[in-house]
């Protein structure tokens, strides 16, 4: 009998060294490594080791939420296209881990992960339910971050007003306006977020101000967004700066933008 | 304010681990010592206390909890702790369990197998961004879940054994493991092939001393 147990207590015992992560301490254990970390920032130092083309191409999709399986098949789809025509970056607009969980993070990153080109997650407000906001801070960086890239700024910036309770400082005009503030180092920007500023969960008091820096030097080319889950092309404020509100990737569809000599064309494909 | 908040949660735990002590330490006892042997007060005392690693529900627990329908029916409450080292923010939990105990084996000597325990729990971390209801700066259904307080399934197995029941006052010990998901990660799995099984998974095991 006993030795029947320590065979049992043995098998056992193999069992569990052979399913270690298996064991869940809980659902919002934050504890990322290698290309799980700090993303953002490693795919900024990648892409800038390669020089931009005159036509600069960036694929877009956002809204993934629960929908993995339509996230893997734009990852292939844009893939096979990059091999035809040559994709500079992805950018996701947001609302990767729809329960904010450290596990749906994973989940989001180990799909981008097999694109062959680098990609940028911007902060949703879905990504900051529970501890998200710590795990995205962990995976992907600094919610508000820009980079320079063939002459043009791309400046990404937290929306998410709804998830700060409305304080005031979501998003943060007074960083956004320094970004944009011209300098020898770039000719335009394209300003990228996951909240458009007309949404009632955007805070209305910094609405006026958000456009207003967006518009004051004259050099944004373009906006981006998602969190509506449909696409179109709009000038919502009296001047002419469009705002383009990306397909999630619900629709099985995602939005190609080709930036020439400070002019942008669109593109749908489907997967 | 937050800072005052964190103070009382921690307050809170630290009150319901004294709790689960000063009940395991008494049950421990009370088998022996004749003058508190009023069957009223020994109705209430825990049937088992329990020391849990991972399952969902921290990265050790220690639990009570009370038997039913002769023994087919367990309910546990746990305490649960995340350390630093494991997450970026330590986490502090609380669950309650239902176990039914569907078989029992009793061919051997000293040696109880229960080869198909069933349960359900509900999981509640502590935290003001783990809330239960909807906070006020969000409209009605804005999100349909709760970080807070999630629900979750689990099969399990146990071995009672009559191990130091001759030398201690408790009647045994048993040893249990337990593979279990939560509605979160099911509904994320749900309709997606892409993600694996494993990554829904939450194994645990345990051991459980009996009064």
């Amino acid at each position: 009998m006993i030795n029947k147990l320590k065979i049992l207590l043995l098998i056992s015992t193999f069992f569990f060294l052979s399913c270690e992560d298996m064991f869940d301490y809980s659902s919002y254990v934050v504890d990322f490594e290698g290309e799980d970390k700090d993303v953002n920032q490693t795919n900024i130092k990648s892409l800038l080791q390669k020089d931009a083309g005159s036509t600069i191409r960036i694929a877009f999709t956002g809204d993934t939420h629960r929908e993995f399986d339509e996230f893997d098949s734009f990852v292939n789809e844009v893939n096979s296209l990059n091999n035809t025509t040559p994709i500079d970056f992805v950018i996701h607009v947001g609302d990767i881990a729809d329960f904010g969980l450290p596990q749906q993070y994973l989940w989001g990153n180990s799909f981008l992960l097999n694109l062959n080109c680098p990609y940028f997650v911007v902060l949703g407000n879905h990504d900051l339910v529970g501890n998200g906001s710590l795990a995205y801070s962990e995976m992907f960086g600094e919610y508000d971050f820009s980079f320079i890239y063939g002459n043009i700024k791309f400046v990404f910036i937290n929306t998410n007003s709804r998830e700060f309770s409305f304080n005031g400082e979501v998003p943060n005009v007074n960083w956004l306006d320094a970004q944009l503030k011209p300098s020898s180092n770039f000719t335009n920007a394209v300003v990228i977020f996951h909240i458009p500023p007309m949404d009632t969960d955007f805070d209305s008091t910094l609405e006026a101000d958000f456009h207003s820096s967006i518009a004051k030097y004259n050099n944004v080319l373009f906006t981006v967004h998602g969190h509506l889950h449909h696409h179109v092309v709009y000038t919502p404020y009296p001047d002419s700066i469009k705002y383009v509100n990306v397909y999630s990737v619900s629709n099985e569809k995602f939005n190609l933008i080709s930036i020439t000599d400070g002019k942008f064309e669109l593109e749908t494909y489907e997967f | 304010m937050e800072s005052l908040n964190l103070k009382h949660t921690n307050f809170k735990v630290f009150l319901i681990l004294v709790f689960i002590l000063l009940i395991s330490v008494e049950s421990c006892y009370s088998q022996d010592t004749s003058k508190v042997d009023s069957a009223a007060y020994k109705k209430f005392l825990p049937d088992y206390v329990k020391l849990q690693f991972a399952g969902g529900i921290g990265f050790l627990s220690s639990g009570l909890g009370y038997t039913f329908f002769d023994h087919k029916l367990d309910v546990s409450f746990f305490y649960g702790y995340v350390p630093k080292s494991y997450t970026v923010d330590d986490l502090h939990s609380v669950s309650l369990q239902l176990t039914a105990k569907l078989f029992s084996i009793k061919k051997y000597k000293n040696i109880e197998i229960l080869p198909l325990n069933i349960g359900w729990f509900v999981h509640h971390t502590f935290g003001n961004e783990y809330w239960v209801s909807l906070p006020d700066n969000y409209p009605e259904d804005y999100y349909w879940w709760s970080p807070g307080r999630n629900a979750g399934i689990f099969l399990g197995g146990e071995i009672k054994t009559k191990l130091f029941a001759n030398k201690t006052p408790a009647s045994g010990i048993a040893f249990y493991a337990r593979i279990g998901t939560r509605g979160l990660y099911l509904s994320s799995k749900f309709g997606n092939s892409t993600i694996p099984i494993k990554d829904i998974i939450e194994l645990g095991f345990g051991v459980a001393i009996y009064r």
